[in-house]
């Protein structure tokens, strides 16, 4: 922000200004960082409206915190159980990490459901944010499955058998059903190979594909603009105003003799704002 | 929405947006500060509700449950109102009609509702489907909550079974291969399928059981019961004495 210039800068601020030139120049990194920061959004936003950056940040401290918990994780059978133990019970912090990972987990999901019952009650979803929307909704599916995938690695009984389970609901699903569960379990049965199958979807593949739709959220988010609040003290205004230059409109349409005198004459400054 | 009720909004969002503010550091600042809130609220719950470890797989023990996390109860719970009809068409509507209907719904809202009406309070079909949504969800997931809680009980005795007999060593079986978990005995157990306290009423035959046992879907179709495979023929055949007896041999 160089709205006073004092002087001649000093050598550090004239080599990072050039370093920066540099980059910005091959790369627009600066530009675009200027262009996403500095838009204008409309002035009056709701708090629900942060709920979608909420999910984002825990889906950072998911990151975060799992890359912690991967560190001491092994992914086999015979010792994930007890790899947990030892993350639980002796590693410095290991237990509040794996505490908010699992809590982070709930409140992700949380986060997820409200965003959208805020996007849905404002119809944020309508023209032109429908694939915002979309690209949401299959967030919202991976993010499910990241919580199914995740919870099978503890290896405990609760865990286990619940896997099971839902791997026997999938295989019961028809046509597509049973090779979908074959390709998850590894077989046609919970085997060995299953735990390293689950750890490779819940650490690689999923938040890889997370990683990416948020980035095509996002990226929609900031091209359409975020919505304005239906109810806003503008959007009112603006409504207003076009109900009145529609009756305004209806009125000159009608044959001259039949004009209803008008009692309040529609201001000027409305109708130009409503009429561009 | 018509071409000219898009062009409509085009026009007033940029209007919107000429008299608005700039993302930085307007919407950002709001945007962390309800971050950080989140992020206090979990390290604060990591520190008050330890996560524990639960018992490690195939313990031989009644005193767990198996189910999801809480935030699938709601699946489980809806799967169930249509798994206790116990026949294939429910089954299909559970794992298939029902989630891949409920879907489509969610990723096609925006084509399904094209209505140039924002305010929720013009949308009254709208808001009544979001009440049902919600009301439902929580509805499904306080009954996955509390509607099966694992009762604990001791050794889960039978009289009529002798020690050292063929039925004595099918409850071990029973016991030790994790079928209590998901079946209950004399109200010991977890209730994810039927209780089995008086399933020999049904006269299948050892031989079911048996069959049952190593394939529970070739059996039953759609069943959701993981097979037994790895059973020793042995294993398999006291299994099935103690089961059939349950209920007329064995009370
Ligand atoms: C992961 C949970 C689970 C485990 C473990 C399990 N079952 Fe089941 N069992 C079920 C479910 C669910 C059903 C209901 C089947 C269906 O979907 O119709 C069932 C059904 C049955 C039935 C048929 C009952 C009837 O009235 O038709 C028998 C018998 C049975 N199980 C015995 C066993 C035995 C013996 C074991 C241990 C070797 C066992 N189960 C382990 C979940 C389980
Ligand atoms: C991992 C999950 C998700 C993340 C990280 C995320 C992130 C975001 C962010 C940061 C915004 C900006 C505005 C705001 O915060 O409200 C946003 C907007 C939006 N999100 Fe999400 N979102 C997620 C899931 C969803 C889901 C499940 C849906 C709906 C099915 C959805 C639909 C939308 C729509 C339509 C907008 C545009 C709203 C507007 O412009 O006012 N998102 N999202």
């Amino acid at each position: 922000m160089s709205t006073t210039d004092i002087g001649p800068k000093g050598p550090v601020g004239q080599v990072g200004g050039a370093v920066v030139d540099h980059i910005d120049h091959r790369t627009g990194a600066k530009t675009g960082l200027t262009w996403f920061l500095k838009r204008n959004i409309p002035g009056e936003t709701s708090w629900f409206q942060t709920l979608g950056f909420a999910a984002m940040a825990v889906f950072g401290l998911q990151a975060v915190t799992g890359i912690v918990l991967a560190m001491y994780y092994k992914p086999d059978p015979a010792s994930a159980y007890s790899s947990i133990q030892h993350i639980t019970n002796d590693v410095t912090w290991g237990w509040l990490v794996r505490g908010m990972h699992k809590w982070g987990a709930s409140a992700m999901i949380i986060l997820v459901f409200l965003h959208m019952a805020r996007v849905f009650i404002f119809g944020s979803y309508k023209y032109p944010r429908e694939l915002t929307w979309v690209t949401g909704a299959l967030l919202l599916v991976m993010v499910m499955f990241m919580g199914l995938t995740g919870y099978l690695l503890v290896w405990d009984q609760r865990a286990y058998w619940a896997t099971v389970v839902a791997m026997n609901i999938t295989a019961s699903a028809p046509i597509v059903g049973p090779y979908i569960a074959d390709v998850l379990r590894a077989g046609t049965n919970f085997n060995s190979e299953t735990l390293a199958r689950f750890y490779s979807i819940h650490m690689l593949v999923i938040p890889g594909g997370i990683a990416t739709f948020i980035g095509l959220h996002l990226f929609l988010v900031s091209k359409l603009g975020i919505a304005e609040p239906p109810w806003s003290k503008r959007a009112t205004r603006a409504r207003r105003a076009e109900e009145a230059s529609a009756r305004a409109a209806a009125r000159e349409r009608q044959p001259q003799g039949r004009r209803e005198v008008s009692v309040e004459p529609a201001p000027q400054s409305v109708t130009a704002e409503a009429g561009q | 929405m018509n071409r000219a009720q898009q062009e409509a909004y085009r026009r007033d969002y940029a209007q919107a947006k000429k008299e608005g503010k700039p993302f930085f550091p307007y919407a950002i600042y709001k945007d962390h500060i309800v971050a950080i809130l989140v992020f206090a609220g979990i390290i604060g719950m990591a520190i008050w509700q330890r996560v524990p470890v639960g018992p490690p797989v195939y313990t031989a023990t009644s005193t767990f449950e198996p189910r999801p996390e809480w935030y699938f109860f709601f699946l489980f719970q809806m799967l169930k109102i249509f798994k206790n009809q116990n026949a294939l068409v429910p089954v299909i509507m559970a794992t298939f009609l029902v989630p891949n209907i409920l879907m489509v719904l969610l990723v096609g809202t925006p084509f399904i509702d094209r209505r140039a009406e924002r305010r929720i309070s013009k949308r009254p079909f709208a808001l009544s489907v979001a009440i049902l949504v919600f009301i439902g969800m929580a509805w499904l997931t306080y009954q996955g909550e509390t509607g099966a809680t694992p009762t604990s009980g001791g050794a889960v005795t039978f009289t009529g079974i002798t020690p050292g007999s063929s039925a004595a060593a099918g409850q071990t079986v029973f016991d030790t291969e994790g079928c209590t978990s998901c079946h209950m005995l004399k109200g010991a157990g977890g209730q994810v399928g039927p209780n089995l306290t008086t399933v020999g009423t049904k006269n299948l035959g050892v031989d079911w059981f048996v069959r049952h046992t190593k394939c529970p879907s070739c059996v039953t179709p759609g069943s959701q019961m993981p097979p037994f495979a790895g059973l020793t023929p042995t294993q398999l055949q006291d299994l099935g004495t103690f089961l059939n007896g349950l209920g007329t041999t064995y009370k």
